[in-house]
């Protein structure tokens, strides 16, 4: 019925291009269940909640060169005016903003540190300083315990006196004490404790792709210095009015600092992760691209064999060979080059997958890819064979007549 | 004869304009893509200063305790403490050598013609602007007195000059740096280099610092680090001066050291030091470790090109071999068509050795093209990995050698993907032809 004998013999009297297209259907299988694959990867990395309503918030850093002011007395002046801004939400000191990807770390004990003989049990965390205000600034969710009590924030140049609570990230409460544990219970910063008072549902740390992402410590300490951030969270529509604004209104306080980087959280957040951005709008090309080549690959290698046989096509229909005849001699022909292809295809995708877990810090490949990209290149040769085999179908037999 | 071939080479793409134009455009596209990504790949890993490379060297000093560990494949630190960057600063030997560190401050006049403005800043030795080769376009690097004299001096580059005295002399005047005002005693033409190989701390290809100040001013002036300060141990660290006699890591340092002798010689000046401090029993550990990597083995170590990179590459290159599968295929069935047409001309006297010469030229041709070609779909792709991320944009770019490699690369990669054909084809005997006929 399909005559599956004759059309494999024909094949073997064309091997090199049947293997051409055989190797460049296997190499685009390998290539694009990879690439697919960590497209994926990054997508899901992309759009991975913060916890943070990005949107709504912004910060921005002052660089005071004045040295004839108390910055104690100037950064709650400075709260004061931003929070009464029109349109702003909360707002207040931060010593390191959220998705910035600038911050500090450090591993969190429930030993102090200087009483630790051998290695005890410690997780590592991404800290800020910040007041009272912080966690409706961030617009984050408290789901257990309290906020800071204004009398527990410590403001203060020096380390004179230092905050004794925290409140932390779910993750990081989870990763020390285990789950629904900790609340009550003191960390050790160094040497310095922290009574974990509250619990924040999802709050991610300076660095999204830091080996512990989701641990944030938040510890009520405003410490005044030269350079210092602030976070301001307005409604979304008003961010861009407000944050264009807060330069003046910060210089018409006091005017001997210098007002730089206003960045919308989404927008820090995008520039940390530009180079992702990058790998994946070049790999989506590179897909694209490939099937395109390949089908018309495909496609220009049936019309050739077309054009070769146009005798012995004119001949089949001459002795009476259906159009459907044809079409099928050049789908089945397809079909075997495809079905090869795509085996070898998708053993060598398997251990290119397995190379670039070897070799680099991707996932491992996960085989509904490749199942996924060899049904997918399987359709494009199809289609790119139909186009030129319905046009061998209209061949005339009087073709087969004639002389060339 | 070459010419001849050319003109063949022109009637047979005239000849079948859709095959030829798919060659082409499948050359085009896959030189394209894989130039836009080796591109990146190729300024990301170019050496940084070719002629010295071998002479600058970035100690690393094990300065902890036997059982730590640290992210780097041997455990060593990739930056010093501020006691040992200076002690090697001030070591009496006779290289040129800098501890060195990121800062930054608000630039102003101290009067209201010009808006102060944040500008980050180097904090070095003299022996820096040597050994990393700036050029002076006013005055000098600050001297050795003034260094020790911890005098507050201060180089400025080309742009910050600009903007300041509008690119005038400005040797002998002042500027000021946060609330201080430091005397100018040179200024620098602007430092171009893609790799900041010098301090990878806040990014690889980070922006130059255009401000440069003596390093012996640290105590007093108490300057921030703008870089990464890595701790190992708990320290009890309040204040400024707990920081500088910390185990704190926060410098960087680079040595030039020109003859193999030089390098034997400073690794030994580091093993007696490491070993010393070990007797006074600042870490708890029995054996002196210590790594001296030159500029190229300081970038390798510390993983420069981007793993993101390397995978693009590699599979930019095998998008290539897909094109070139896919014009071996074309190619095949073009040829062959063509086998009466050869056999007349073989029948007619030409060589075989002729006829495999004037389809590789045929490819070549196309080669050539879908190389031109190839280079103004990497320019757009380029023009799009700037526009995503401009942190890359110095990296970008395609220099002469990459814009060369392009049609060669396309060519060689044509020719290679014609051999094959080419060789089926001259090996037509003309009998069969001239038969049917």
């Amino acid at each position: 019925m399909l005559e599956l004998r004759p059309i494999f013999n024909a094949l073997l009297r064309s091997k090199a291009g049947a293997l051409m297209l055989l190797f460049q259907i296997a190499l685009t299988t390998a290539i694009v269940s990879n690439a697919a694959f960590i497209i994926y990867d990054r997508i899901q990395y992309l759009q991975q909640d913060t916890g943070y309503p990005e949107d709504e918030v912004f910060s921005f850093r002052v660089l005071t060169f004045g040295n004839d002011v108390d910055l104690v007395q100037r950064t709650e002046l400075d709260e004061d005016m931003l929070r009464s801004i029109p349109g702003v939400i909360d707002a207040g000191f931060f010593q390191e903003v959220p998705l910035s990807g600038s911050g500090s770390a450090s591993g969190f004990g429930i030993v102090s540190a200087d009483q630790v003989t051998e290695q005890q049990q410690s997780t590592r965390a991404a800290y800020t300083f910040a007041d009272h205000h912080a966690i409706n600034t961030l617009g984050v969710n408290l789901i257990a315990g309290r906020n800071f009590n204004p009398d527990e924030v410590v403001v203060s140049q020096s380390f004179d006196k230092v905050p004794n609570v925290a409140i932390v990230s779910q993750a990081f409460i989870d990763d020390l004490f285990g789950e629904g544990e900790g609340l009550g219970e003191t960390v050790y910063l160094g040497s310095y404790p922290l009574k974990i008072i509250g619990v924040v549902e999802k709050m991610m740390g300076p660095w999204l792709k830091d080996s512990a992402a989701e641990n944030f410590v938040i510890i009520p300490l405003v410490q005044a210095a030269v350079y210092q951030k602030f976070v301001v969270r307005t409604s979304a529509d008003e961010r861009t009015a407000v944050m264009r604004q807060i330069e003046d209104l910060m210089l018409d306080a006091y005017d001997q600092r210098v007002i730089n980087n206003i960045d919308g959280m989404d927008i820090a957040k995008e520039d940390y992760n530009a180079s992702d951005v990058l790998m994946l709008r070049m790999l989506l090309v590179l897909i694209v691209v490939l099937l395109l080549i390949t089908a018309l690959g495909i496609f220009g290698l049936t019309v050739f064999n077309i054009n070769k046989r146009t005798k012995q096509i004119g001949t089949r229909r001459a002795l009476g060979a259906r159009k459907s005849a044809i079409v099928r001699y050049f789908l089945v022909e397809n079909t075997f080059i495809c079905a090869a292809g795509l085996i070898v295809g998708c053993a060598g995708a398997i251990y290119l997958g397995n190379l670039l877990l070897e070799e680099y810090s991707l996932p491992a490949l996960d085989n509904s890819y490749v199942i996924a990209t060899a049904i997918g290149v399987f359709v494009t040769s199809v289609l790119s064979v139909l186009i030129p085999a319905n046009r061998a179908a209209n061949i005339s037999p009087s073709v087969a007549t004639r002389s060339i | 004869m070459f010419l001849h071939y050319l003109d063949l080479s022109w009637r047979s793409f005239r000849r079948t304009p859709l095959v030829s134009l798919l060659m082409v455009s499948a050359i085009a596209i896959g030189i394209g893509i894989t130039m836009t990504s080796l591109s990146v790949y190729y300024m990301m890993a170019m050496d940084p200063i070719p002629h010295k490379s071998a002479n600058l060297f970035q100690p690393q000093l094990n300065t902890m305790d036997a059982d730590r560990t640290w992210s780097t494949p041997d455990d060593l630190p990739y930056q010093m403490t501020y006691k040992d960057a200076m002690h090697l600063h001030q070591a009496n030997l006779p290289y040129r050598k800098s501890a060195s560190y990121r800062t930054g401050f608000s630039v102003h006049m101290n009067n209201a013609d010009v808006k102060p403005f944040l500008e980050p800043a180097r904090v070095i030795g003299q022996d820096f602007f040597t050994m990393f080769e700036q050029q002076f376009i006013f005055g000098d690097a600050w001297s050795l007195e003034q260094e020790k004299g911890a005098s507050p001096l201060v180089v400025i580059n080309r742009r910050i000059n600009d903007k300041l005295f509008g690119g005038d002399d400005s040797v002998g005047r002042s500027i000021y740096l946060d609330d201080t005002a430091y005397q100018i005693v040179g200024v620098v033409e602007n430092w171009e280099t893609h790799i900041k190989y010098y301090d990878l701390n806040n990014g690889s290809f980070n922006s130059v610092e255009g401000i440069f100040i003596p390093i012996t001013l640290t105590q007093s002036m108490q300057y921030d680090a703008w870089g990464n300060t890595n701790g190992w141990k708990f320290e009890e660290v309040n204040t400024y001066e707990d920081r500088l006699a910390s185990e704190l890591m926060w410098l960087q340092f680079w040595v030039q050291l020109d003859t193999p002798e030089a390098v034997q010689d400073f690794s030994q000046y580091l093993h007696a030091y490491l070993e010393q401090q070990g007797q006074l029993g600042r870490f708890e550990r029995d054996n002196v470790e210590f790594a001296l990597r030159d500029v190229k083995e300081w970038l390798a170590y510390n993983n420069v090109v981007s793993e993101d990179n390397q995978v693009l590459v590699g599979l930019s290159f095998m998008f290539l071999a897909v094109c070139l599968a896919n014009i071996l295929g074309l190619l095949l069935g073009k040829f062959l068509k063509r086998a009466p047409e050869v056999g007349v001309r073989r029948a007619l006297g030409a060589s075989k050795r002729q006829v495999f010469y004037q389809h590789l030229v045929e490819v070549s041709v196309l080669g050539l093209i879908g190389g031109v070609l190839g280079i103004a779909i990497a320019q757009l792709g380029l023009w799009g990995v700037r526009a995503t991320y401009s942190y890359y944009s110095a990296l970008a770019t395609m220099d002469v050698t990459m814009l060369l490699a392009a049609p060669i690369i396309a060519i060689s990669a044509c020719v290679l993907a014609g051999l094959y054909p080419a060789w089926l084809v001259c090996r037509t005997t003309p009998a069969i032809y001239l038969k049917t006929q």
